[in-house]
């Protein structure tokens, strides 16, 4: 935050600057063009040029002369001004913000990869257009099978913000099979969501409510208590269900969750990740490039020599929070390091778990004590394990 | 906000280039109009110094100085509007900035999206995908917030070159000299040096040396091989083989000279060599990598983790891993994480997985589990605690 205001104070400084002084040159030349004009008026009626006259004009040319003069000079101190402002963004924005390789996407195999995901990343918000123009700019092959997903996709959602069910009821019917088989809930709760908005119009409708509950016979064993809940509330129906105990029925965070029930379960069917790659990918980066950038200052302050970009492993921990954990890491607790195949994580009898380069270095002849616990045990009956 | 003090330094630096140049503009209009001015100034003086005046005379000298006054102002007038502009361009820019820190959360995720935008679309540019960044820039309403007009100036110059024109670079280069002499750019040389060699390839070895006299004489001493060495082309047909003459003539060599124009465009405007969509996404891609995502064994099923993800998983190949101090466990079937809340479980093929799922697992098995990784299966109560820490 005090970096853009920091730069702001500056700018605000020579935007006044600068209307000042465009003000100011506006009067003071209008004011000499009037003088010049009065005295040329004057000129007209007499025939002779007076010495009075000479001296008058004398003075207002010195005037002039002085103010031009002066109005440059002026403009020319805003020099100061302006170049603070450029001074004051690099002195609060960072300008070389590469931390971890130079640029990898030089090699066109890369190039092209990376532009193939940014491709998706268009063909996922259905901003179909910008994914055909890069395709055409970039010389992409993009398979029109592969848009295809998208394209539904974003045509059912799209729908479900409109508060259309049909298109998604549709989907989730052809798929019934698959989503059962994920444990997933949507096709109920999209039948739900319907059956709500047909109680909504009250007693008028009820017959057809009604009629429509035969659809929830199949989702009876996984959602027996919801559908209570439901059925009950047309006990309700004649003096409206927003008078009745069942009024939680009508809140819209149901036609919230819809969509995201949507997404998710869409993406699992399709193998794809609920969010785009390139969404994420770059967030993380946004978190990640601060402290990289000052341990990297640091780094260069104590002249450790070529940053990290051979080495195997950043050199800090980038904390990003925990919805960016997506696979286990075992850290070994007495090594510090993570596992990998050469040193995997074992877990001793006691169930405390040290990876295998430490288990190695602590136990002698075949015995270990547990270095977290005081059991005694054989090294050998250590087992590895997988997360 | 440590992100916006790492990410947006070309964000304000470029259209503050913009500025700077504008105010140099500005000061050499108004320079030359109030030389103009005092010229006028002098004509008058040496006027009213004569023995006899005549009002005529001064009347029309009055006329003289009026007209030169009020070109005058219109030219500061029009120059420091445009100098207004211009800074008026950067504090629109630093007001978005700003926003990100009094929005509320749920409106965060659209500045972040649009922040996305806005590195893709100066990521287009830079790769010279014009037309694709522009539809983004308008289609996200961006267009004040990006350089395009930078770039769409450097697609002109860039395209004249190919087609083997040097008059738009040329005339780049003239609007741009001091800058360009402060930065010892040797782009007009090489742009002139390329002209020559033209006029040679026509076998217009006449009209050459006439070029090479007018540009190459009062050159830099450091320059003077490359001079000789091209000079040299005069003895050889166009078809030569011999080095280094027929490098020289190869034609390639108007591509190095649309890359050099490309870089000392960024480095005139302060603009770093790779952008920040890749820098973020190097640095956001190396923070999420774990050698799990390299493993073979991976099962089918599909993961959020960006890293996982087909193409992505080649582009990180050669970043470093994410550095990891302190464990933190997963579950692999629920993908949620595990604590004292859901104790981490192993089963007895050594797969950890937590105790929620395979509790659930359970309950609808009549107490069996099935390991999802092996297909192995065994009883819940076979399931033994582990501790990580």
């Amino acid at each position: 935050m005090e970096s853009c205001t920091a730069v702001e104070r500056e700018l605000d400084k020579v935007l006044a600057k600068f209307n000042g002084l465009k003000d100011h040159s506006n009067n003071t030349l209008d004011e000499l063009v009037s003088s010049l004009h009065s005295i040329g008026n004057e000129l007209q009626s007499e025939h002779d040029l007076t010495p009075t006259q000479t001296e008058i004009l004398t003075q207002t040319l010195k005037r002039v002369r002085e103010s031009v003069q002066r109005l440059s000079t002026e403009h020319k101190d805003l020099h100061g001004s302006v170049s603070k402002v450029g001074r004051s963004v690099d002195r609060n924005f960072i300008s070389d913000f590469t931390a971890v390789t130079p640029d990898t996407f030089e090699n066109e195999k890369n190039n092209n990869l990376l532009n193939e995901v940014i491709c998706e990343h268009f063909l996922r918000q259905g901003m179909l257009d910008i994914a055909e123009a890069l395709t055409e700019d970039a010389r992409l092959e993009v398979d029109s099978s592969r848009k295809a997903p998208f394209l539904e996709l974003h045509r059912i959602l799209e729908a479900l913000k409109c508060r259309d069910l049909g298109p998604a009821l549709e989907w989730a019917y052809v798929n019934r099979e698959i989503l059962l088989a994920q444990r997933s809930s949507l096709e109920f709760k999209l039948h739900r969501l319907h059956f709500i908005e047909l109680l909504k119009q009250g007693t008028c409708r009820q017959r057809e409510a009604l009629l429509y509950s035969k659809n929830f016979s199949m989702f009876g064993a996984q959602h027996a208590r919801e559908l209570q809940v439901l059925m009950g509330s047309l006990l309700y129906l004649p003096q409206g269900i927003e008078n009745s105990p069942y009024i939680s029925l009508l809140e819209p965070i149901y036609w919230e969750e819809i969509c995201d029930v949507f997404t998710r379960d869409a993406c699992a069917l399709m193998g794809l990740s609920v969010e785009s790659p390139l969404s994420v990918g770059i967030r993380a980066g946004c978190k990640a490039l601060p402290p990289l950038l000052s341990i990297k200052q640091v780094m260069l302050q104590r002249q450790v020599p070529s940053v990290w970009s051979s080495k195997d492993e950043l050199p800090v921990e980038i904390d990003l929070g925990k919805e960016y954990h997506y696979h286990s890491i075992f850290a070994c607790p007495i090594l510090r390091q993570q596992s990998n195949e050469n040193n995997p994580p074992m877990r001793l009898v006691c169930g405390h778990v040290i990876s295998k380069d430490a288990l190695n270095k602590l136990s002698s002849s075949n015995k270990v004590k547990c270095p977290l616990c005081p059991v005694e045990q054989i090294s050998s009956e250590a087992v590895q394990i997988y997360f | 906000m440590g992100d916006v003090k790492s990410l947006e330094h070309p964000t304000l630096k470029v259209p503050y280039e913009v500025l700077n140049k504008k105010f140099r503009t500005a000061q050499k209009n108004i320079d030359r109009e109030v030389s103009h001015v005092q010229s006028s100034g002098n004509e008058f003086e040496k006027c009213l110094q004569k023995p006899t005046v005549s009002v005529g005379d001064v009347t029309q000298a009055i006329g003289n100085m009026v007209e030169k006054l009020t070109i005058l102002k219109r030219k500061a007038d029009e120059s420091l509007q445009h100098e207004i502009d211009a800074a008026r361009v950067i504090k629109r820019r630093v007001d978005h900035l700003k926003e990100v820190e009094n929005i509320p959360a749920g409106a965060k995720p659209l500045w972040q999206k649009k922040r996305l935008d806005r590195m893709i679309v100066e990521f287009f540019l830079r790769k010279g995908y014009y037309n694709s960044a522009l539809k983004l820039a308008k289609h996200s309403d961006i267009e004040d917030l990006t350089n395009i007009d930078l770039f769409l100036t450097s697609k002109e110059v860039e395209e004249s070159l190919m087609m083997n024109d040097t008059s738009a670079c040329l005339a780049w280069c003239h609007d741009n000299k001091s800058k360009l002499r402060k930065m010892k750019s040797c782009l007009e040389f090489n742009v002139h040096k390329q002209e020559f060699i033209e006029l040679v390839r026509q076998n217009n070895r006449l009209e050459a040396v006439r070029h090479a006299r007018k540009y190459f004489s009062n050159v830099d001493s450091s320059q003077i091989q490359d001079i000789q060495k091209v000079m040299g082309l005069l003895a050889f047909p166009a078809d030569t083989q011999i080095l280094p003459y027929k490098e020289l003539f190869d034609p390639g060599r108007w591509h190095t000279l649309v890359l050099q124009f490309r870089e000392e465009n960024f480095k005139l405007h302060q603009l770093n060599t790779t952008s920040v969509f890749t820098a973020a996404l190097h640095a956001g891609l190396s923070s999420l990598k774990t050698p799990y995502c390299y493993k073979r064994e991976r099962d089918g099923k599909p993961t959020d983790c960006p890293v996982c993800s087909k193409h992505l998983n080649e582009i990180a190949k050669p970043l470093p891993y994410a550095h990891c101090a302190n464990s933190r466990l997963i579950c692999a079937i629920s993908g949620c994480s595990l604590n004292e809340h859901n104790p981490p479980m192993i089963l007895p093929n050594g797969y950890v997985y937590g105790f929620s799922a395979l509790a659930m697992m359970a309950s609808e098995n009549d107490g069996r589990v099935v390991c999802p990784k092996t297909k192995q299966i065994f009883h819940l109560d076979d399931a033994q605690k582990v501790f990580v820490m």
